[in-house]
């Protein structure tokens, strides 16, 4: 009984050994890189990286990839740590421009520019600013998103005076705030329900819009001018617009739905969240830019780089998944399974007719209006839920319950503010 | 004979360590975080809590769906059960058609409930095809807010009725045949037998439904997002969204110690002034 105990026990300790790796069954060994990322991580989305996109990877280099789907917070923690005792582990970083930039400003990532060149691409100019912070080049572009408005091309008979078709497919001078308003006046009365709608639901992006869209529209700022008279006056807008907007907004999480239904003709909303609707009816859509208001046309760009911590084990390894990632090829498959959108100009040829290029169109329309105030969504980390928090409070005060806008705005300025102060993130 | 002694205790052991980790655990960790700020005593959460915008229409939304909900159901289950405690055709299959939604959860209940009243759900579709209406009829968004507090209401008295009426069905089979059939000697009326000896009867039984549903009625929640979403905050669901989206773990605790303090509070109410009478433990 004894002996087949201690039996048992070797056999335990045997196949613990081998199985946690300290030793490897023979043959040669792979090098794995290890790629944490805070996007792609809704299970459909890892799948298809664990189960497609690293897999082809792997058959062209022979390097295995470990994609670890992780928090932004958890990814900092983690990073802070390694840094602290010097035992790099990881090797590919994937995360949003704001994650970068804090990264970046404590030292943890390698300058890009040392790097090999990657040939055969064309990074989009903004994007590529943007991935140079403080002089230094601290992540590659990897893939972007944005919001942008879907039009039922129904919605075009009823368009109002002065303003035509192209005007707002191309995003021109008067494709306005105030022609939107006129608009969706007019499509009111020609059907008799508000045939606008916004995603206002709870978990809806509708407060993308207000800070990203709306308030840099008509203040130039997301948040430093949050109660001048340019943002009392952008209220006062929002409340003349709101009786032509679809009542159930305040329900909607995601726009697709309530366009394919036609319950309204024109949505906003995240591109991800639409692209469903274009899918199942490409003939019946157009992605437009979004109107424009006095101080330029806001909008959000989410853009996700890829950097390598200082110290990363396989850093050779690591600039090659980095290379295979922003190749054209890839980022085509990216959007056609994500809808995110690539970061380097010959994608954009390799895309196929149909619903997919329509989208492509709209976005790329949108970023290239004249007038364009890029937006980043501010990183302030786990705060990110209080900041949405202020935003929606003051709509549902003043749009919803009709209080006054300079008065709530003044109340819930400091306490916004203070939030970017608490954190130490410059108020945007 | 010391033995002997030790075996309740061990008996007890995996309860009440399943109590301890899975119960007082999380309940001293959130009194943990509803009472410090930064590792120190302070009341800053419960300021946070009370100074938030959602908190007190959120109080009182939980109030008033419970006070609407709990004593129509109960009304309702002991009618109900009232009606099938007597022998007819087909009363195994009405007792079933009674039961089924005991066994859907909340969130399903608030989706059946949402297709059926959204504007291009069943109901619309009935009314339209049948030409009492041109336009569907808005039962959601903030504008609507008293319809879809409505929807709410009918959504929960469809799911969480049948417990009610189950729990009153089998305290009114209990009732001895005895009591009834002397009253009947005695020549006392339906009514008066339901009011001098069915109802005090029963009380036991109402009381712990009432118990049950009211406790639960603190935690409403799934029917409340999938029907109305924020526009109708509950303290459950705000609990919820302070944890998921705006992050504050603390606020998010005081919403869940709020809701155990009501239930407390309402718990010890019932039983102190609906104290049963048992006839047949009495002289």
């Amino acid at each position: 009984m004894k002996r087949l105990f201690g039996l048992l026990l070797a056999g335990i300790v045997v196949f613990a050994v081998v199985a946690s790796g300290c030793i490897s069954p023979g043959g040669e060994t792979k090098v794995t890189v290890t790629f944490l990322s805070t996007q792609l991580n809704p299970p459909e989305e890892r799948a298809f990286v664990q189960e497609e996109l690293l897999k082809g990877f792997t058959s062209d280099t022979n390097i295995e990839v470990n994609f670890v789907p992780i928090s932004y917070t958890d990814m900092v923690t983690r990073l802070e740590g390694e840094m602290q005792t010097g035992k790099v582990t990881i090797d590919v970083i994937g995360d949003l421009h704001g994650g970068m930039d804090y990264m970046a400003s404590k030292g943890w990532l390698e300058d890009l520019s040392k790097m090999p060149k990657l040939e055969g691409r064309t990074f989009i100019s903004t994007f590529e600013k943007y991935s140079y912070i403080r002089g230094q080049k601290v992540y590659v572009p990897w893939m972007s998103a944005t919001y942008v408005m879907v039009v039922n091309k129904e919605a075009f008979k009823y368009l109002p005076a002065g303003l035509t078709e192209d005007d707002v497919v191309k995003g021109t001078d008067k494709w306005t705030y105030d022609a939107l308003l006129q608009w969706a006046k007019n499509l009111k009365e020609a059907t008799g329900q508000p045939q606008l709608g916004f995603p206002a639901g709870p978990k809806g992006l509708f407060v993308r819009f207000l800070h990203g869209y709306i308030y840099p529209s008509y203040t130039g700022y997301q948040a430093k001018e949050f109660d001048s008279p340019e943002a009392v006056e952008m209220w006062n807008y929002l409340k003349e617009l709101w009786p032509y907007v679809h009542p159930s907004s305040t329900t909607w999480d995601a726009m697709a739905d309530p366009l394919l239904k036609g319950e309204v003709l024109i949505a906003w909303d995240h591109t991800a969240r639409i692209k469903n609707a274009i899918e199942t009816k490409p003939d019946q859509f157009v992605v437009v830019p979004v109107p424009r208001g006095p101080k330029g046309r806001g909008f959000i760009v989410v853009l996700a780089g890829l950097a390598i911590p200082k110290g990363a084990p396989h850093k050779e390894e690591a600039w090659k998944l980095i290379d295979y990632l922003t190749q054209p090829d890839t980022q085509v498959k990216v959007l056609e399974k994500t809808g995110f959108f690539p970061t380097v100009e010959e994608a954009s040829g390799k895309l196929p007719e149909g619903p997919l290029k329509i989208l492509a169109q709209g976005v790329q329309a949108q970023a290239s209006t004249q007038d364009a105030l890029v937006v980043m969504i501010p990183n302030l980390g786990d705060k990110g839920g209080q900041f949405k928090e202020y935003y929606k409070q003051a709509f549902e005060r003043i749009v919803l319950n009709n209080e006054d806008p300079a008065t709530v705005t003044k109340e819930i300025k400091p306490e916004l503010i203070k939030l970017f102060e608490d954190i130490g993130v410059p108020v945007p | 004979m010391e033995r002997r002694s030790l075996v309740p205790y061990l008996l007890i052991l995996p309860a009440f360590a399943y109590l301890l980790f899975f119960v007082g655990y999380p309940l001293i960790q959130a009194l943990y975080l509803a009472f410090t700020q930064n590792g120190a005593l302070s009341l800053d959460v419960w300021r946070r809590t009370f100074s938030d915008y959602y908190f007190w229409s959120a109080f009182k939304y939980t109030i008033a769906l419970a006070g609407i909900i709990v004593p129509t159901q109960v009304a309702l289950a002991v009618v109900l059960a009232l009606l099938m405690n007597r022998v007819f055709k087909g009363k195994d299959a009405a007792l079933y058609a009674l039961i089924i939604p005991l066994t859907i959860s909340d969130v399903a209940a608030g989706l059946i409930w949402y297709s059926m009243l959204s504007p291009y759900g069943f109901v619309n579709k009935l009314l339209m095809n049948l030409g009492v209406i041109s336009q569907p009829i808005y039962v959601f968004g903030y504008e609507y807010r008293t319809r879809e507090f409505f929807a709410i209401v009918i959504a929960e008295l469809w799911r969480s009725t049948a417990i009610v009426f189950v729990i009153i069905l089998a305290g009114l089979q209990m009732i001895s045949r005895e009591y009834i059939e002397a009253a009947e000697v005695f020549g006392a009326s339906y009514w008066t037998r339901l009011r001098r000896i069915v109802l005090p009867l029963l009380k036991p039984s109402i009381q712990s439904a009432l118990i049950i549903r009211t406790l639960f009625a603190m935690q409403i929640f799934g029917v409340v997002w999938i029907l109305a979403g924020r526009d109708i905050p509950v303290l459950a669901g705000e609990g919820y969204y302070q944890l998921t989206e705006i992050k504050d773990a603390g606020v998010a605790s005081v919403y869940a110690l709020i809701i155990a303090g009501l239930s407390i509070l309402l718990g010890t109410l019932y039983i102190k002034f609906l104290r049963a009478e048992y006839l047949e433990v009495g002289e």
